[in-house]
């Protein structure tokens, strides 16, 4: 096994900026499909550090993990689109801060 | 060279996902966000992951980017509302700090971490049998007390099967025996070490020559094959001191002078030839031949030179050939499909199963008819003077 130029760390501290981004949009961004883009953001960077620490162990079960992410990442975007298009037939919008059914 | 990669690719994705998040228009964002996912594939192909690259641009790239810019086009929702709105929220200044805090604690605890993440590990050992033991029927192998092959018979070798590192005692036994109870026809000690992987054949004649194990151990490092392929020779002939093997077309000697129970690890490109086993010392009668055949790149063969008794109980020498991929390249296809379908079954069929859950949960919620919104909101739109209209209207038939 080569050993890589570029150490694991490096990898994993790319990984929690990008993660750090993600959080920083699912909570200030207003529009709820730039919410759902942050988490998936999040997701990636979650993926990204599996896969360094899968090279760093040579295990095959990092690459696994990642496949089923991004396999519950695409249910999960089918069904939270779904949602989204639901709410905003009845909104008329997609501002989260309009989000609360029992307020009114 | 490859730190600078890493830098600029790095900074390409912090960038397009910083972009992503300031962006006013959603459009603009998930375009950023689509070269965000191009940058990690790219780091994927840097970390020795190649399908989960092509997976990271075909499914998130591809699929599920199209699929959110396919709504938000559906929904013009490009920006919240039309206008001078703040995009973000109100507590801005408290998450970012957060979050920056929280970024320095998760550095320092990488960084000062126990875990050593400078050196790349091995993996653990491969292991497979190879039975030539003549005279013996179908055998039975245990690695110290579990099961590596069962029921093998005489010229197959066993799958390939991880194997944790250490010492371990190898029996070999009647196919059906119980290890413990009864007298193994082999035992024998090996030690199995990480990065390597090991065919193990057991040779030798029952009676007369004893049965012993040769350990073929070669190394899993993947990155010097191209067009050629590996090949491992055993010789398992206890009456022949020495042998050679020649290919037949050019005369060129590939392996001289190998001992009995000796193994011997060669390269060869790859290309249609045709071998042949000699004493050594002697050109004019082959002990055994193979016949022409392809061999292919990148393949590990592995041809074990042993004596079959013959249905007259006569021995005529033969060469085993055994193929099988060379061990598989970590991270590609074959890799994670082997894993998928050894030890993740029953994940991959309940990640299936909730990918088609999501797919008939989509359907309802976006259904008009089928979904439970609209007609809880005409209910509530309607008040009951509409319904007593319509009422009367029906006796009235």
């Amino acid at each position: 096994m080569g050993s890589s130029g570029v150490s694991i760390e490096l990898y994993v501290l790319l990984s929690a900026v990008l993660f750090i981004m993600g959080t920083i949009g699912v909570l200030l961004r207003r529009n709820a499909i730039l919410v759902f883009m942050s988490v998936e953001l999040m997701l990636n960077a979650a993926n990204l550090a599996l896969v360094a620490f899968a090279r760093q162990w040579a295990g095959g079960d990092g690459h696994l993990m990642v496949f089923f992410v991004m396999t519950v990442a695409a249910a999960e975007v089918a069904v939270g689109l779904a949602l989204i298009v639901a709410i905003f037939r009845t909104k008329k919008s997609i501002d989260i801060d309009n989000l609360h059914l029992f307020k009114e | 060279m490859e730190l600078t990669l890493f830098l600029i690719v790095g900074a390409i994705a912090i960038v397009s996902a910083a972009m992503m998040l300031i962006s006013e228009n959603a459009v603009y964002s998930a375009l950023f966000l689509i070269l965000n996912f191009a940058c990690i594939a790219f780091l994927f192909l840097m970390l020795h992951a190649p399908f989960l690259a092509m997976v990271q641009i075909t499914v998130y790239a591809g699929a599920i980017m199209v699929l959110f810019l396919f709504v938000i086009m559906l929904l013009g929702a490009e920006r919240v509302v039309p206008g001078f709105q703040p995009r973000f929220r109100w507590f801005t200044p408290i998450v970012v700090v957060l979050a920056l805090v929280f970024l320095v604690i998760a550095s320092i605890a990488v960084i000062n971490g126990e875990v050593d993440t400078t050196e790349p590990r091995k993996s653990q050992p491969y292991v497979r049998v190879v039975h030539v033991l003549d005279g013996a029927g179908t055998l039975d192998f245990y690695l110290g007390d579990q099961r590596v092959a069962q029921g093998l018979a005489f010229g197959q070798a066993s799958e390939y099967l991880q194997w944790r590192d250490g010492e371990y005692q190898l029996t070999a036994v009647e196919a059906g025996q119980d290890p413990q109870g009864a007298t193994p026809l082999l035992d024998q000690m090996i030690a199995l070490e990480k990065g390597k992987s090991y065919s193990l054949t057991a040779v030798g004649r029952l009676g007369e020559a004893a049965p012993q194990l040769v350990t073929a151990a070669h190394t899993l490092d993947y990155s010097d094959q191209k067009d050629g392929l590996r090949a491992v020779v055993v010789n398992a002939l206890p009456d022949r001191l020495r042998v050679d093997l020649r290919d037949m077309d050019t005369n060129e000697t590939l392996v001289g002078a190998l001992r009995y129970g000796e193994t011997r690890e060669f390269q060869l490109s790859k290309g249609v030839r045709s071998l042949a086993l000699y004493p050594t010392g002697s050109q004019r009668t082959p002990i055994a031949e193979l016949p022409e055949q392809e061999l292919e790149a990148n393949t590990l063969v592995l041809w074990v030179f042993a004596e079959q008794r013959q249905p007259d109980n006569s021995f005529r020498d033969v060469i085993v050939n055994l193929r099988a991929d060379a061990t598989t390249t970590f991270g590609s296809p074959t890799h994670i499909g082997r894993l998928l379908l050894s030890n993740y079954v029953l994940p991959f069929q309940l990640v299936g199963l909730l990918l088609l859950v999501a797919m008939i949960g989509a359907i309802v919620l976006t259904h008009e008819a089928l979904g439970p919104r609209p007609r809880l909101v005409r209910r509530l739109a309607n008040p009951p003077a509409v319904v007593s209209q319509t009422a009367p209207t029906e006796p009235s038939k």
